[in-house]
């Protein structure tokens, strides 16, 4: 079966881009501040992040589902000028402003940069007091999407994106089924503090790097069979997953780090936190991670023990995992967490089989 | 609702029957009674959506969308044909003009067209450079729905400052083509006070008129003084999209605009 994330990224450049992207850059460069210009979006890594992932929205989410939709609208700007508090997203964001200025200074005419868009379905008009709050917290947002009610699906290929962060599991599941990074964003119920200086992104190993095709063995035949299997195949690498390619891309902009002697100063770090063991099915999970030319900096076998009390130690910007024993385990314990909702996880809960009906929302 | 005393229309809009019908494939068509259907299929079909559902709201509402035809010189023969298939296929055309190219612009200024519509860049940008008012009629994907009429103003004619726009002529752009953006700005202007009227009769949701604002080359603070200036001219835009040097044509293939108002400034040679 294809694997649908591995579909390839290509655009032809015409005349006409060449033409624009010149004179948004001359633009930028006119501009009275020091403001760096955005990224070509085909040698970019580009993210989007919903509104409610970026900001705080709580409150106002209440208003929408409670009342009308032009009741929301007009909260929104009566309140314009006040801006929204930090969301989930927001830090990790401001890390990826972090690393994108140390690459600018070693490299100042790439454009291999992190692309921040603004990819949201409120009305334009919300996106004033959006706008005032990415000024008000100085971010390096340029480009936004608001499409006024209309799903973003499409618009996260217009814009090239590489990872999608929202709050809505829907978008979410539909963004990973065109073959988008995607994850659902959760607010973690203590603060942590987290580095200014490095970006720090954890991931879980099964159905988040790698397919599920290993976890279906384990929620069906049992963990007896799951550590036969790994053993027998440990020299087959595993399929893919929706956030190899996101992985995939933070190596290649650390690889540009080590280019320039910082490895021991790289704004960038990967961690691999599984519930697999070393001992027993973690040999597969290196050596596809070797077979893909990709290396994570941290790989942590938990062999089943709770990842919430080893994530406090890592306090990485974003974990991604596609089971949500383990989104409420690090949420808990202050960890930022996006849940990846695919593969044979999403119909458990707890290690138990849910019923069709008791889905995850 | 709106008073009867803000009544402001018709909406006057022109269009040229080459975009109407498609002229190219007269002689592989095999329907003898009616020219083929060409390019601004799908814009009359949303107009004349937008305009039943203004009827439906307020009987009397004279604030309508209204097109008429204008052909270039051509044959009797020709001219019959293309009233006969704009009855053919129900359309809902004021008028016809048949008249010189010269004659053209003249026309247009003497109808008090609000809008003049074209696939033709050139004819686009040459009707903003005598100050009338014109846009881009966006080429269609066929399957487009009908219910409803999108219209997408420039972000970066609406939004940047004079200054940004005198500052053009270093990027290569002539004094006249900077004239014609900033003309092109107050042509906006006036059609965006018509539509924002237009546009309050409807609700947030369910509506048959959409309207979006496009920054391709400016930064946020373009696109938000954009925002906010339409909405002084009465506008509440529902899309925005701001990109920042990024590729459009992805974005307007999502869109799938009918008119673009894009002051010429995109696509400028």
């Amino acid at each position: 079966a294809s694997n649908p994330f591995t579909f390839p990224r290509c655009l032809t450049s015409t005349t006409t881009e060449e033409k624009d992207w010149a004179a948004a850059k001359a633009h930028f460069e006119n501009l009275k501040s020091t403001k760096p210009r955005p990224p070509k979006p085909k040698y970019a890594v580009t993210i989007a992040v919903s509104s409610r992932s970026l900001f705080d929205m709580v409150a106002e989410r209440k208003i929408f589902e409670e009342e009308a939709l032009e009741k929301y609208v007009q909260h929104q700007q009566e309140h314009e000028n006040e801006p929204l508090k930090p969301g989930p997203a927001f830090p990790f964001v401001k890390a990826l402003i972090t690393v994108n200025e140390r690459l600018r200074n070693l490299y100042p005419d790439s454009e291999e940069l992190f692309d921040i868009v603004l990819m949201t379905n409120n009305h334009a008009q919300v996106g004033v007091r959006l706008m005032n709050s990415i000024n008000h917290y100085d971010l390096t947002i340029e480009r936004f999407c608001m499409t006024g009610g209309q799903s973003p699906i499409e618009y996260l290929k217009a814009y090239m994106t590489n990872l999608y962060l929202s709050k809505d599991s829907k978008k979410v599941q539909e963004a990973i089924e065109e073959g988008i990074a995607a994850a659902i964003m959760f607010k973690p119920d203590v603060e942590t503090q987290l580095s200014d200086t490095q970006l720090r992104v954890a991931f879980d190993g099964d159905a988040v790097l790698f397919s599920d095709e290993s976890e279906i063995i384990v929620k069906q035949h049992g963990l007896d069979t799951f550590f036969e299997h790994e053993k027998q195949y440990e020299n087959k690498p595993l399929a893919q997953g929706p956030l190899k390619c996101f992985l995939e891309a933070l190596g290649k902009l650390q690889k540009k780090f080590y280019a320039k002697n910082e490895r021991l100063n790289c704004p960038i770090r990967t961690f691999l936190v599984t519930a697999r063991s070393a001992a027993s099915s973690g040999a597969r999970v290196l050596k596809t991670l070797r077979s893909w030319g990709l290396e994570i900096d941290e790989a942590l076998f938990l062999a089943g023990a709770p990842k919430g009390p080893l994530l406090l130690k890592i306090r990485p910007h974003i974990f991604f995992d596609d089971q949500m024993f383990h989104i409420e385990g690090a949420k808990e314990m202050g960890t930022i967490a996006a849940h990846v909702p695919y593969g044979i996880g999403q119909k458990y809960n707890k290690g138990k089989l849910t019923e069709p009906e008791k889905q995850q929302k | 609702m709106e008073d009867k005393k803000n009544c402001t229309g018709p909406l006057m809009i022109a269009l040229q029957y080459n975009d109407l019908f498609d002229l190219d494939s007269i002689s592989t068509s095999t329907d003898t009674d009616a020219l083929p259907k060409g390019r601004a299929f799908t814009f009359m079909k949303a107009v004349q959506t937008v305009n039943e559902r203004l009827v439906e709201q307020n009987k009397s509402d004279c604030l309508l969308f209204e097109v008429i035809l204008i052909s270039k010189e051509c044959s009797e023969e020709i001219k019959t044909k293309i009233v006969e298939s704009v009855k053919h296929y129900g359309l809902e055309i004021g008028k016809f003009f048949f008249c010189k190219k010269e004659e053209l612009i003249n026309t247009l200024q003497s109808n008090k067209v609000k809008l003049f519509l074209s696939t033709e860049r050139d004819d686009v940008y040459e009707a903003l450079h005598t100050g009338i008012p014109a846009a881009l009629l966006y080429d269609q994907a066929d399957d487009h729905v009908f219910n409803q009429l999108t219209v997408i103003f420039s972000g970066d004619v609406i939004g940047f400052s004079e200054d940004s726009l005198d500052g053009l002529s270093e990027f290569g752009f002539s004094e006249t083509q900077i004239e014609t953006i900033k003309t092109a700005k107050i042509c906006m202007k006036e059609f965006a006070v018509l539509i924002g009227q237009m546009r309050r009769r409807f609700g947030q949701e369910n509506s048959p008129l959409c309207t979006c604002v496009l920054t391709s080359w400016g930064s946020r603070n373009v696109c938000a003084s954009a925002l906010k200036t339409l909405r002084e001219w009465g506008l509440d835009v529902d899309e925005a999209f701001c990109l920042a040097g990024a590729p459009c044509s992805p974005i307007l293939a999502v869109v799938k605009p009918h008119i673009l108002w894009d002051g010429g400034l995109l696509n400028m040679s």
